[in-house]
Protein backbone atom coordinates (compact mmCIF):
# COMPACT_ATOMS: atom_id res chain seq x y z
CA UNK A 1 0.00 0.00 0.00
CA UNK A 2 2.66 2.24 0.86
CA UNK A 3 4.78 1.87 -1.82
CA UNK A 4 2.00 3.61 -4.34
CA UNK A 5 1.40 6.78 -2.24
CA UNK A 6 5.59 7.37 -2.04
CA UNK A 7 5.93 7.13 -5.76
CA UNK A 8 2.89 10.17 -6.19
CA UNK A 9 4.75 12.30 -4.10
CA UNK A 10 7.68 11.65 -5.55
CA UNK A 11 6.29 12.38 -8.90
CA UNK A 12 4.26 15.13 -7.79
CA UNK A 13 7.11 16.71 -6.28
CA UNK A 14 9.04 16.45 -9.59
CA UNK A 15 5.85 17.83 -11.84
CA UNK A 16 6.48 20.87 -9.35
CA UNK A 17 9.80 21.20 -9.39
CA UNK A 18 9.71 21.40 -13.77
CA UNK A 19 7.13 23.31 -14.24
CA UNK A 20 8.39 26.21 -11.42
CA UNK A 21 11.56 26.20 -13.86
CA UNK A 22 9.32 26.26 -16.70
CA UNK A 23 7.60 29.35 -14.80
CA UNK A 24 11.41 30.59 -14.23
CA UNK A 25 12.70 30.28 -17.79
CA UNK A 26 9.70 31.93 -19.33
CA UNK A 27 9.79 34.94 -16.61
CA UNK A 28 13.57 35.10 -17.66
CA UNK A 29 12.92 34.77 -21.04
CA UNK A 30 10.38 37.66 -20.91
CA UNK A 31 12.37 39.96 -19.01
CA UNK A 32 15.31 39.51 -21.38
CA UNK A 33 13.07 40.13 -24.16
CA UNK A 34 11.34 43.34 -22.75
CA UNK A 35 14.79 44.96 -21.05
CA UNK A 36 16.72 44.03 -24.23
CA UNK A 37 13.80 45.60 -26.50
CA UNK A 38 13.59 49.12 -24.20
CA UNK A 39 17.63 49.22 -23.52
CA UNK A 40 17.97 49.26 -27.58
CA UNK A 41 14.96 51.32 -27.96
CA UNK A 42 16.78 54.24 -26.00
CA UNK A 43 20.01 53.92 -27.20
CA UNK A 44 18.55 54.26 -30.68
CA UNK A 45 16.18 57.40 -30.12
CA UNK A 46 19.16 59.08 -27.70
CA UNK A 47 21.65 58.69 -30.07
CA UNK A 48 20.15 60.34 -33.07
CA UNK A 49 18.22 57.17 -34.69
CA UNK A 50 21.41 54.46 -34.29
CA UNK A 51 19.26 51.31 -36.09
CA UNK A 52 16.07 53.02 -36.98
CA UNK A 53 15.40 56.75 -37.40
CA UNK A 54 14.20 58.13 -34.21
CA UNK A 55 10.42 56.78 -32.59
CA UNK A 56 10.19 54.92 -35.57
CA UNK A 57 9.77 50.73 -34.70
CA UNK A 58 12.30 48.23 -34.99
CA UNK A 59 9.96 46.03 -37.72
CA UNK A 60 7.30 48.16 -39.51
CA UNK A 61 3.91 47.23 -38.92
CA UNK A 62 3.12 46.59 -41.78
CA UNK A 63 5.62 43.69 -42.38
CA UNK A 64 3.98 42.07 -39.03
CA UNK A 65 0.48 42.41 -40.35
CA UNK A 66 1.76 40.67 -44.08
CA UNK A 67 3.14 38.09 -41.81
CA UNK A 68 0.32 37.17 -40.21
CA UNK A 69 -2.01 37.11 -43.23
CA UNK A 70 0.03 34.64 -44.37
CA UNK A 71 -0.41 32.43 -41.33
CA UNK A 72 -4.06 31.27 -41.25
CA UNK A 73 -5.92 31.69 -38.05
CA UNK A 74 -3.05 33.94 -36.65
CA UNK A 75 -3.79 36.78 -38.08
CA UNK A 76 -5.69 38.29 -35.35
CA UNK A 77 -3.15 38.07 -33.28
CA UNK A 78 -0.89 39.54 -35.84
CA UNK A 79 -2.87 42.58 -36.26
CA UNK A 80 -2.70 43.55 -31.95
CA UNK A 81 1.46 42.99 -32.55
CA UNK A 82 1.24 45.29 -35.27
CA UNK A 83 -0.60 47.97 -33.35
CA UNK A 84 1.73 47.25 -30.29
CA UNK A 85 4.99 48.11 -32.38
CA UNK A 86 3.10 51.29 -33.93
CA UNK A 87 3.22 52.69 -30.46
CA UNK A 88 5.66 51.35 -28.18
CA UNK A 89 8.45 53.52 -29.09
CA UNK A 90 6.38 56.62 -28.18
CA UNK A 91 5.27 54.66 -24.60
CA UNK A 92 9.43 53.84 -24.36
CA UNK A 93 9.87 58.01 -23.52
CA UNK A 94 7.21 57.83 -20.69
CA UNK A 95 8.00 54.51 -19.58
CA UNK A 96 11.62 56.64 -18.88
CA UNK A 97 9.73 59.05 -17.35
CA UNK A 98 8.22 56.86 -15.04
CA UNK A 99 11.40 55.04 -14.08
CA UNK A 100 13.45 57.88 -13.70
CA UNK A 101 10.47 59.75 -11.25
CA UNK A 102 10.23 56.39 -9.60
CA UNK A 103 14.01 55.60 -9.14
CA UNK A 104 14.87 59.03 -7.74
CA UNK A 105 11.94 59.15 -5.64
CA UNK A 106 12.34 55.54 -3.64
CA UNK A 107 15.64 56.74 -3.54
CA UNK A 108 16.03 60.42 -1.93
CA UNK A 109 12.58 58.89 0.11
CA UNK A 110 14.97 56.75 1.64
CA UNK A 111 17.05 59.33 2.63
CA UNK A 112 15.00 61.21 4.58
CA UNK A 113 12.73 57.89 6.08
CA UNK A 114 15.81 56.81 7.63
CA UNK A 115 16.14 59.81 10.01
CA UNK A 116 12.51 60.00 10.36
CA UNK A 117 12.37 56.57 11.37
CA UNK A 118 14.88 56.76 14.33
CA UNK A 119 13.14 59.41 15.08
CA UNK A 120 10.40 58.49 15.54
CA UNK A 121 11.69 54.99 17.44
CA UNK A 122 14.15 57.06 19.62
CA UNK A 123 13.62 60.48 19.66
CA UNK A 124 12.22 62.42 22.56
CA UNK A 125 10.88 66.13 20.62
CA UNK A 126 11.96 64.73 17.16
CA UNK A 127 9.45 62.23 17.51
CA UNK A 128 6.01 64.44 17.45
CA UNK A 129 7.73 66.44 14.37
CA UNK A 130 8.33 62.64 12.86
CA UNK A 131 4.80 61.63 13.51
CA UNK A 132 3.43 65.10 12.24
CA UNK A 133 5.51 64.79 8.92
CA UNK A 134 4.60 61.32 8.08
CA UNK A 135 0.76 61.31 9.41
CA UNK A 136 0.07 64.16 7.49
CA UNK A 137 1.74 62.91 3.97
CA UNK A 138 0.34 59.66 4.84
CA UNK A 139 -3.20 61.15 6.06
CA UNK A 140 -3.77 63.26 2.41
CA UNK A 141 -4.06 62.21 -1.34
CA UNK A 142 -0.89 62.03 -3.21
CA UNK A 143 -2.94 63.70 -6.52
CA UNK A 144 -3.32 66.44 -3.74
CA UNK A 145 0.22 66.47 -2.68
CA UNK A 146 0.79 67.09 -6.20
CA UNK A 147 -1.56 69.86 -7.21
CA UNK A 148 -0.41 71.99 -4.36
CA UNK A 149 3.26 71.39 -5.47
CA UNK A 150 2.25 72.29 -9.66
CA UNK A 151 -0.49 74.67 -9.24
CA UNK A 152 -0.04 75.89 -5.20
CA UNK A 153 3.38 76.37 -5.43
CA UNK A 154 4.31 76.69 -8.60
CA UNK A 155 7.68 74.34 -7.96
CA UNK A 156 7.93 74.28 -11.68
CA UNK A 157 9.02 78.03 -12.35
CA UNK A 158 11.66 77.59 -9.78
CA UNK A 159 13.50 75.03 -11.56
CA UNK A 160 17.25 76.55 -11.69
CA UNK A 161 19.00 76.92 -14.63
CA UNK A 162 21.34 73.80 -14.90
CA UNK A 163 18.42 71.73 -13.99
CA UNK A 164 16.34 73.41 -16.82
CA UNK A 165 15.72 71.13 -19.81
CA UNK A 166 16.73 68.25 -17.81
CA UNK A 167 13.13 66.79 -18.01
CA UNK A 168 10.88 67.21 -21.01
CA UNK A 169 8.91 69.29 -18.94
CA UNK A 170 9.80 70.97 -15.45
CA UNK A 171 6.51 69.61 -14.14
CA UNK A 172 8.36 66.96 -13.85
CA UNK A 173 10.34 68.52 -11.26
CA UNK A 174 7.53 68.89 -9.14
CA UNK A 175 6.31 65.40 -9.31
CA UNK A 176 9.83 64.35 -8.17
CA UNK A 177 9.81 66.43 -5.31
CA UNK A 178 5.95 65.03 -4.94
CA UNK A 179 7.01 61.60 -4.82
CA UNK A 180 10.17 62.41 -2.52
CA UNK A 181 8.11 63.76 0.47
CA UNK A 182 5.46 61.42 0.03
CA UNK A 183 7.05 58.07 -0.33
CA UNK A 184 9.96 59.25 2.46
CA UNK A 185 6.39 59.15 4.74
CA UNK A 186 5.68 55.52 3.82
CA UNK A 187 9.30 54.01 3.56
CA UNK A 188 10.11 55.68 7.08
CA UNK A 189 6.57 53.67 8.18
CA UNK A 190 8.07 50.75 6.54
CA UNK A 191 11.59 51.25 8.62
CA UNK A 192 10.40 52.40 12.03
CA UNK A 193 8.50 48.70 12.72
CA UNK A 194 11.49 46.98 11.44
CA UNK A 195 13.70 48.77 13.59
CA UNK A 196 10.99 47.76 16.50
CA UNK A 197 11.47 44.52 15.74
CA UNK A 198 15.26 44.35 16.99
CA UNK A 199 15.91 42.98 20.05
CA UNK A 200 16.49 46.09 22.56
CA UNK A 201 19.48 44.01 24.35
CA UNK A 202 21.23 44.63 21.50
CA UNK A 203 21.17 48.22 21.99
CA UNK A 204 21.78 48.09 25.78
CA UNK A 205 25.04 45.34 24.65
CA UNK A 206 26.23 48.10 22.25
CA UNK A 207 25.96 51.23 24.82
CA UNK A 208 27.58 48.77 27.36
CA UNK A 209 30.46 48.56 25.04
CA UNK A 210 31.21 52.47 24.92
CA UNK A 211 29.23 52.70 21.70
CA UNK A 212 27.04 56.19 21.81
CA UNK A 213 23.55 55.90 21.58
CA UNK A 214 23.70 57.52 17.52
CA UNK A 215 26.64 54.79 17.12
CA UNK A 216 25.08 52.02 18.58
CA UNK A 217 21.74 52.79 16.16
CA UNK A 218 23.74 53.16 13.65
CA UNK A 219 26.17 50.39 13.96
CA UNK A 220 23.90 47.54 15.58
CA UNK A 221 20.35 48.40 15.29
CA UNK A 222 19.50 49.68 11.47
CA UNK A 223 21.82 47.17 10.14
CA UNK A 224 19.42 45.06 11.09
CA UNK A 225 15.85 47.16 10.78
CA UNK A 226 16.83 47.96 7.01
CA UNK A 227 17.28 44.17 6.59
CA UNK A 228 13.63 43.43 8.08
CA UNK A 229 12.24 46.18 6.34
CA UNK A 230 13.12 45.23 2.59
CA UNK A 231 9.48 43.08 2.53
CA UNK A 232 7.60 45.92 3.21
CA UNK A 233 10.01 48.38 1.57
CA UNK A 234 9.08 46.50 -1.73
CA UNK A 235 5.64 47.22 -1.35
CA UNK A 236 6.25 50.99 -1.16
CA UNK A 237 8.45 50.72 -4.61
CA UNK A 238 5.90 49.01 -6.52
CA UNK A 239 3.27 51.22 -5.24
CA UNK A 240 5.43 54.21 -7.23
CA UNK A 241 5.90 52.46 -9.66
CA UNK A 242 2.02 52.27 -9.78
CA UNK A 243 0.96 55.45 -8.28
CA UNK A 244 3.71 57.86 -10.60
CA UNK A 245 0.52 58.01 -12.96
CA UNK A 246 -0.89 60.56 -11.05
CA UNK A 247 1.62 62.87 -12.28
CA UNK A 248 -0.09 62.87 -15.64
CA UNK A 249 -2.67 65.27 -14.00
CA UNK A 250 -0.04 67.64 -13.49
CA UNK A 251 1.26 67.28 -17.41
CA UNK A 252 4.55 65.39 -16.94
CA UNK A 253 4.32 63.02 -20.18
CA UNK A 254 5.25 59.59 -18.02
CA UNK A 255 3.95 56.28 -19.22
CA UNK A 256 0.28 56.57 -18.20
CA UNK A 257 0.11 60.32 -19.86
CA UNK A 258 1.68 58.71 -22.89
CA UNK A 259 -0.96 56.59 -23.46
CA UNK A 260 -4.11 58.71 -22.45
CA UNK A 261 -2.94 60.99 -25.42
CA UNK A 262 -2.34 58.50 -28.50
CA UNK A 263 -5.49 56.87 -26.70
CA UNK A 264 -7.38 60.25 -27.27
CA UNK A 265 -6.39 60.32 -31.03
CA UNK A 266 -6.64 56.66 -32.42
CA UNK A 267 -9.71 55.84 -29.82
CA UNK A 268 -8.43 52.48 -29.08
CA UNK A 269 -8.40 52.88 -25.36
CA UNK A 270 -8.62 49.19 -24.60
CA UNK A 271 -5.76 48.70 -26.51
CA UNK A 272 -3.77 51.04 -25.74
CA UNK A 273 -4.24 50.86 -21.35
CA UNK A 274 -3.86 46.82 -21.77
CA UNK A 275 -0.65 47.84 -23.66
CA UNK A 276 0.68 50.17 -20.89
CA UNK A 277 -0.55 48.11 -18.34
CA UNK A 278 1.37 45.01 -19.70
CA UNK A 279 4.33 47.71 -19.73
CA UNK A 280 3.56 48.71 -15.82
CA UNK A 281 3.50 44.98 -14.83
CA UNK A 282 7.15 44.53 -16.45
CA UNK A 283 8.11 47.04 -14.03
CA UNK A 284 6.71 45.87 -11.02
CA UNK A 285 7.54 42.30 -11.72
CA UNK A 286 11.63 43.38 -12.53
CA UNK A 287 11.10 45.27 -9.23
CA UNK A 288 10.07 42.56 -7.09
CA UNK A 289 12.43 39.89 -8.69
CA UNK A 290 15.04 42.61 -8.03
CA UNK A 291 14.44 43.12 -4.45
CA UNK A 292 13.79 39.43 -3.73
CA UNK A 293 17.50 39.38 -4.86
CA UNK A 294 18.90 41.76 -2.24
CA UNK A 295 16.66 39.90 0.39
CA UNK A 296 18.64 36.74 -0.37
CA UNK A 297 21.94 38.41 -0.85
CA UNK A 298 22.01 40.12 2.37
CA UNK A 299 19.84 37.58 4.73
CA UNK A 300 21.79 36.61 7.63
CA UNK A 301 21.75 33.13 8.55
CA UNK A 302 19.28 32.72 12.07
CA UNK A 303 18.40 36.30 11.62
CA UNK A 304 14.67 37.48 10.92
CA UNK A 305 13.23 34.78 8.68
CA UNK A 306 15.44 32.26 9.23
CA UNK A 307 15.24 30.15 12.29
CA UNK A 308 16.92 32.52 15.00
CA UNK A 309 13.44 34.40 15.75
CA UNK B 1 40.05 63.10 39.79
CA UNK B 2 42.31 61.00 41.11
CA UNK B 3 42.15 60.67 45.06
CA UNK B 4 44.35 58.84 47.20
CA UNK B 5 41.49 57.91 49.49
CA UNK B 6 39.98 55.50 47.19
CA UNK B 7 42.88 53.08 46.51
CA UNK B 8 40.36 50.24 45.59
CA UNK B 9 39.25 48.95 42.21
CA UNK B 10 35.87 49.44 42.60
CA UNK B 11 34.09 51.15 45.85
CA UNK B 12 30.25 51.31 45.92
CA UNK B 13 29.61 53.83 48.88
CA UNK B 14 26.12 54.20 50.13
CA UNK B 15 24.54 53.56 46.76
CA UNK B 16 20.42 53.83 47.15
CA UNK B 17 18.68 53.83 43.91
CA UNK B 18 14.91 54.05 42.81
CA UNK B 19 12.72 53.17 40.26
CA UNK B 20 9.59 55.57 40.96
CA UNK B 21 8.51 55.36 44.48
CA UNK B 22 9.91 52.00 44.51
CA UNK B 23 13.34 51.61 46.07
CA UNK B 24 15.65 48.90 44.64
CA UNK B 25 19.22 49.40 45.93
CA UNK B 26 19.48 50.81 50.30
CA UNK B 27 22.39 51.96 51.01
CA UNK B 28 24.73 49.44 49.54
CA UNK B 29 28.55 49.92 50.38
CA UNK B 30 31.12 47.60 49.23
CA UNK B 31 34.73 47.66 47.76
CA UNK B 32 36.75 45.20 45.31
CA UNK B 33 40.63 44.90 45.06
CA UNK B 34 42.34 44.42 41.86
CA UNK B 35 42.02 40.87 41.00
CA UNK B 36 38.94 40.15 43.11
CA UNK B 37 36.11 37.90 42.12
CA UNK B 38 32.94 39.39 43.86
CA UNK B 39 29.59 37.20 43.91
CA UNK B 40 26.32 38.73 44.41
CA UNK B 41 23.62 36.34 45.20
CA UNK B 42 19.96 36.63 46.37
CA UNK B 43 16.45 36.50 45.37
CA UNK B 44 14.90 37.52 42.15
CA UNK B 45 13.70 41.31 42.37
CA UNK B 46 16.66 41.89 45.23
CA UNK B 47 18.76 44.22 43.00
CA UNK B 48 21.41 42.42 41.37
CA UNK B 49 20.94 43.28 38.28
CA UNK B 50 20.38 47.18 39.19
CA UNK B 51 23.12 47.08 41.31
CA UNK B 52 26.10 45.96 38.00
CA UNK B 53 23.70 48.50 35.43
CA UNK B 54 24.89 51.04 38.32
CA UNK B 55 28.69 50.28 38.20
CA UNK B 56 28.27 50.95 34.49
CA UNK B 57 25.67 53.43 34.58
CA UNK B 58 23.19 52.26 32.73
CA UNK B 59 21.24 53.06 35.67
CA UNK B 60 21.60 56.14 37.24
CA UNK B 61 22.02 56.37 41.19
CA UNK B 62 19.28 58.30 43.41
CA UNK B 63 22.64 59.04 46.15
CA UNK B 64 25.77 57.95 47.58
CA UNK B 65 29.39 57.56 44.79
CA UNK B 66 30.75 54.76 42.98
CA UNK B 67 34.78 54.76 42.56
CA UNK B 68 36.64 53.03 39.86
CA UNK B 69 40.10 52.93 40.40
CA UNK B 70 40.26 55.60 42.56
CA UNK B 71 38.17 58.13 39.98
CA UNK B 72 34.56 58.94 40.96
CA UNK B 73 32.24 57.67 38.13
CA UNK B 74 28.96 58.59 39.39
CA UNK B 75 27.92 62.61 38.90
CA UNK B 76 26.59 64.27 35.97
CA UNK B 77 30.55 65.35 34.37
CA UNK B 78 31.44 61.63 34.06
CA UNK B 79 31.46 60.60 30.32
CA UNK B 80 29.42 57.42 30.54
CA UNK B 81 31.18 56.19 27.03
CA UNK B 82 34.88 56.70 28.35
CA UNK B 83 33.58 54.92 31.90
CA UNK B 84 31.77 51.84 29.55
CA UNK B 85 35.45 51.35 27.85
CA UNK B 86 36.90 50.08 31.06
CA UNK B 87 33.95 48.03 32.26
CA UNK B 88 32.36 44.78 30.67
CA UNK B 89 29.49 43.73 30.94
CA UNK B 90 28.32 40.50 30.12
CA UNK B 91 24.37 39.61 29.64
CA UNK B 92 21.57 36.66 30.44
CA UNK B 93 20.55 36.92 27.03
CA UNK B 94 23.83 37.08 25.30
CA UNK B 95 22.83 39.97 23.64
CA UNK B 96 25.37 39.38 20.90
CA UNK B 97 25.07 41.33 17.84
CA UNK B 98 22.75 39.33 15.38
CA UNK B 99 24.06 40.27 11.73
CA UNK B 100 27.65 40.55 12.82
CA UNK B 101 29.74 36.96 12.75
CA UNK B 102 31.51 35.84 16.16
CA UNK B 103 34.74 37.84 14.76
CA UNK B 104 32.73 40.89 14.06
CA UNK B 105 31.05 40.62 17.11
CA UNK B 106 34.42 41.10 18.75
CA UNK B 107 35.74 43.93 16.90
CA UNK B 108 32.80 46.50 16.80
CA UNK B 109 34.07 48.09 20.37
CA UNK B 110 38.14 48.12 19.53
CA UNK B 111 36.92 49.59 16.17
CA UNK B 112 33.98 52.01 16.79
CA UNK B 113 35.21 53.04 20.59
CA UNK B 114 38.53 52.39 20.66
CA UNK B 115 39.32 53.71 16.92
CA UNK B 116 41.83 50.80 16.48
CA UNK B 117 41.83 49.79 12.41
CA UNK B 118 40.38 46.59 10.63
CA UNK B 119 43.77 44.26 11.05
CA UNK B 120 44.42 45.44 14.88
CA UNK B 121 41.27 44.85 15.55
CA UNK B 122 40.89 41.81 14.21
CA UNK B 123 44.06 40.55 15.46
CA UNK B 124 42.45 41.47 18.64
CA UNK B 125 39.83 39.40 17.92
CA UNK B 126 41.48 36.49 17.13
CA UNK B 127 43.28 36.25 20.39
CA UNK B 128 40.14 36.80 22.24
CA UNK B 129 38.34 33.87 20.29
CA UNK B 130 41.08 32.00 20.81
CA UNK B 131 40.91 32.68 24.58
CA UNK B 132 37.34 31.46 24.80
CA UNK B 133 38.12 28.40 22.60
CA UNK B 134 36.06 29.90 19.67
CA UNK B 135 38.77 30.41 16.91
CA UNK B 136 37.06 27.50 14.19
CA UNK B 137 33.61 29.58 14.81
CA UNK B 138 34.83 32.83 13.97
CA UNK B 139 33.07 33.37 11.17
CA UNK B 140 29.80 32.11 12.59
CA UNK B 141 26.61 34.01 12.87
CA UNK B 142 25.11 34.41 16.57
CA UNK B 143 22.12 32.38 14.89
CA UNK B 144 24.96 29.43 13.98
CA UNK B 145 25.90 29.41 17.78
CA UNK B 146 24.79 26.97 20.13
CA UNK B 147 24.17 28.95 23.61
CA UNK B 148 27.19 28.48 25.16
CA UNK B 149 29.38 29.29 22.22
CA UNK B 150 27.12 32.75 21.77
CA UNK B 151 27.95 33.40 25.77
CA UNK B 152 31.70 32.66 25.09
CA UNK B 153 31.26 35.34 22.02
CA UNK B 154 29.44 37.53 25.07
CA UNK B 155 32.72 37.39 27.38
CA UNK B 156 35.24 37.84 24.29
CA UNK B 157 33.17 41.08 23.07
CA UNK B 158 33.30 42.32 26.69
CA UNK B 159 36.84 41.61 26.99
CA UNK B 160 38.48 42.70 24.14
CA UNK B 161 37.95 46.29 25.16
CA UNK B 162 40.61 45.34 27.51
CA UNK B 163 38.31 46.56 30.67
CA UNK B 164 39.75 46.68 34.46
CA UNK B 165 36.12 45.37 35.67
CA UNK B 166 34.12 42.75 34.47
CA UNK B 167 30.60 42.35 35.06
CA UNK B 168 28.11 39.34 34.83
CA UNK B 169 25.04 39.19 34.92
CA UNK B 170 23.73 35.84 35.71
CA UNK B 171 25.22 34.80 32.59
CA UNK B 172 24.65 30.69 32.70
CA UNK B 173 21.32 31.23 33.65
CA UNK B 174 19.57 31.06 29.89
CA UNK B 175 21.69 28.06 29.24
CA UNK B 176 20.64 24.39 29.05
CA UNK B 177 22.35 22.32 31.97
CA UNK B 178 25.65 20.70 29.93
CA UNK B 179 26.33 23.95 28.59
CA UNK B 180 26.95 25.79 31.28
CA UNK B 181 30.31 24.15 32.45
CA UNK B 182 31.82 25.60 29.38
CA UNK B 183 31.28 28.98 30.34
CA UNK B 184 32.11 28.70 33.72
CA UNK B 185 35.31 27.51 32.66
CA UNK B 186 36.22 30.45 30.80
CA UNK B 187 35.09 32.66 33.92
CA UNK B 188 36.89 30.37 35.96
CA UNK B 189 40.33 31.31 33.48
CA UNK B 190 39.70 34.75 33.58
CA UNK B 191 39.52 34.52 37.46
CA UNK B 192 42.78 33.00 37.39
CA UNK B 193 44.67 35.59 35.11
CA UNK B 194 43.54 38.15 37.47
CA UNK B 195 40.23 39.91 36.06
CA UNK B 196 38.61 41.67 38.62
CA UNK B 197 34.92 40.31 38.09
CA UNK B 198 31.97 41.33 39.95
CA UNK B 199 29.62 38.24 39.30
CA UNK B 200 25.75 37.71 39.72
CA UNK B 201 25.09 33.57 39.34
CA UNK B 202 23.14 31.07 41.10
CA UNK B 203 25.94 28.74 40.19
CA UNK B 204 26.82 27.27 44.09
CA UNK B 205 29.97 25.66 43.33
CA UNK B 206 31.26 28.13 41.10
CA UNK B 207 30.62 31.17 44.02
CA UNK B 208 32.24 28.32 46.55
CA UNK B 209 35.27 27.74 44.39
CA UNK B 210 36.40 31.19 42.63
CA UNK B 211 34.95 33.86 44.83
CA UNK B 212 37.12 35.88 47.23
CA UNK B 213 34.21 37.15 48.60
CA UNK B 214 30.16 36.70 48.36
CA UNK B 215 27.64 39.49 49.12
CA UNK B 216 23.77 38.44 50.15
CA UNK B 217 21.44 41.02 48.83
CA UNK B 218 17.88 40.98 50.42
CA UNK B 219 15.40 43.73 49.76
CA UNK B 220 18.19 46.11 48.19
CA UNK B 221 20.36 45.73 51.13
CA UNK B 222 23.15 43.52 51.98
CA UNK B 223 22.01 41.18 54.58
CA UNK B 224 25.63 39.33 55.10
CA UNK B 225 28.91 39.33 53.18
CA UNK B 226 32.09 37.85 53.62
CA UNK B 227 34.50 34.83 52.26
CA UNK B 228 32.09 32.04 50.36
CA UNK B 229 33.35 29.57 53.47
CA UNK B 230 31.57 31.70 56.20
CA UNK B 231 28.13 32.05 53.85
CA UNK B 232 28.13 28.51 53.59
CA UNK B 233 29.21 27.09 56.15
CA UNK B 234 29.03 29.28 59.30
CA UNK B 235 26.13 32.08 57.84
CA UNK B 236 25.26 34.72 60.87
CA UNK B 237 22.10 35.87 59.34
CA UNK B 238 19.14 32.99 59.23
CA UNK B 239 18.23 34.39 55.77
CA UNK B 240 22.03 33.54 54.10
CA UNK B 241 21.48 30.27 55.48
CA UNK B 242 17.85 29.61 54.16
CA UNK B 243 18.44 31.22 51.02
CA UNK B 244 21.81 29.77 50.24
CA UNK B 245 20.17 26.07 51.18
CA UNK B 246 17.63 26.81 48.90
CA UNK B 247 19.43 27.97 46.08
CA UNK B 248 21.85 25.02 46.40
CA UNK B 249 19.24 22.45 46.47
CA UNK B 250 17.30 23.84 43.45
CA UNK B 251 20.68 23.54 41.70
CA UNK B 252 22.11 20.07 41.66
N1 LIG C 1 13.55 49.40 34.28
C1 LIG C 1 12.87 49.21 35.42
N2 LIG C 1 11.81 49.98 35.70
C2 LIG C 1 11.11 49.81 36.85
N3 LIG C 1 11.39 48.89 37.77
C3 LIG C 1 12.44 48.08 37.55
C4 LIG C 1 13.23 48.21 36.36
N4 LIG C 1 14.21 47.27 36.41
C5 LIG C 1 14.04 46.61 37.57
N5 LIG C 1 12.99 47.08 38.27
C6 LIG C 1 12.54 46.64 39.57
O1 LIG C 1 13.62 46.75 40.45
C7 LIG C 1 13.68 45.63 41.33
C8 LIG C 1 15.05 44.99 41.28
O2 LIG C 1 15.23 44.45 39.98
P1 LIG C 1 16.55 43.71 39.56
O3 LIG C 1 16.39 43.35 38.14
O4 LIG C 1 17.71 44.52 39.95
O5 LIG C 1 16.50 42.42 40.47
P2 LIG C 1 17.38 41.11 40.40
O6 LIG C 1 17.90 40.90 41.76
O7 LIG C 1 18.36 41.20 39.31
O8 LIG C 1 16.30 40.00 40.08
P3 LIG C 1 16.40 38.69 39.17
O9 LIG C 1 17.08 37.65 40.00
O10 LIG C 1 14.99 38.36 38.89
O11 LIG C 1 17.17 39.06 37.94
C9 LIG C 1 12.55 44.70 40.93
O12 LIG C 1 11.47 44.89 41.83
C10 LIG C 1 12.16 45.17 39.56
O13 LIG C 1 10.79 45.00 39.34
MG1 LIG D 1 18.63 40.24 37.40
Amino acid sequence: MSEPVVDTTHEEGETRLSTGGLGRTLLVAAGVVFWGWLLLRWANDWLGGLFVPVGQPFVAPATIESLGASIPGLAGAFDALAFAVEYLPALSEGLWLTLVLTVLGIFFGFFIAVPLSVARVYGNLSKYVSLLYTELLRGTPLLAQLFVLYFGLNISGYVPGFLDGVFANNAAWAALVGFILNSAAYQSEYIRSALQSVDTGQLTAGRAIGLSKVDAIRYVVLPQGLRFAIPGWTNELIYLIKYSSLAAFITVPELFKRANDIASSNFRYTAMFTITAVLYLALVITASRMMNYVEDRTAIPGLGTGSGR
Amino acid sequence: MSDNEHTYLLEVDRVSQSYGTEKVLRDISFEMDRGDVTVLVGPSGSGKSTMLRCVNRLTEIDSGNIYLDGERITGPDVDVNELRKEVGMVFQDFNLFAHLTARQNIMLGPRRVLGLDKEEAGKRADEHLEMVGLTPQADSYPGELSGGQQQRVGIARALAMEPKLMLFDEPTSALDPELIGEVLEVMRDLADRGMTMLVVTHEMSFAREVASEMLFLDGGKIVERGPPEQLFDRPEEDRTASFLRRITEMHS
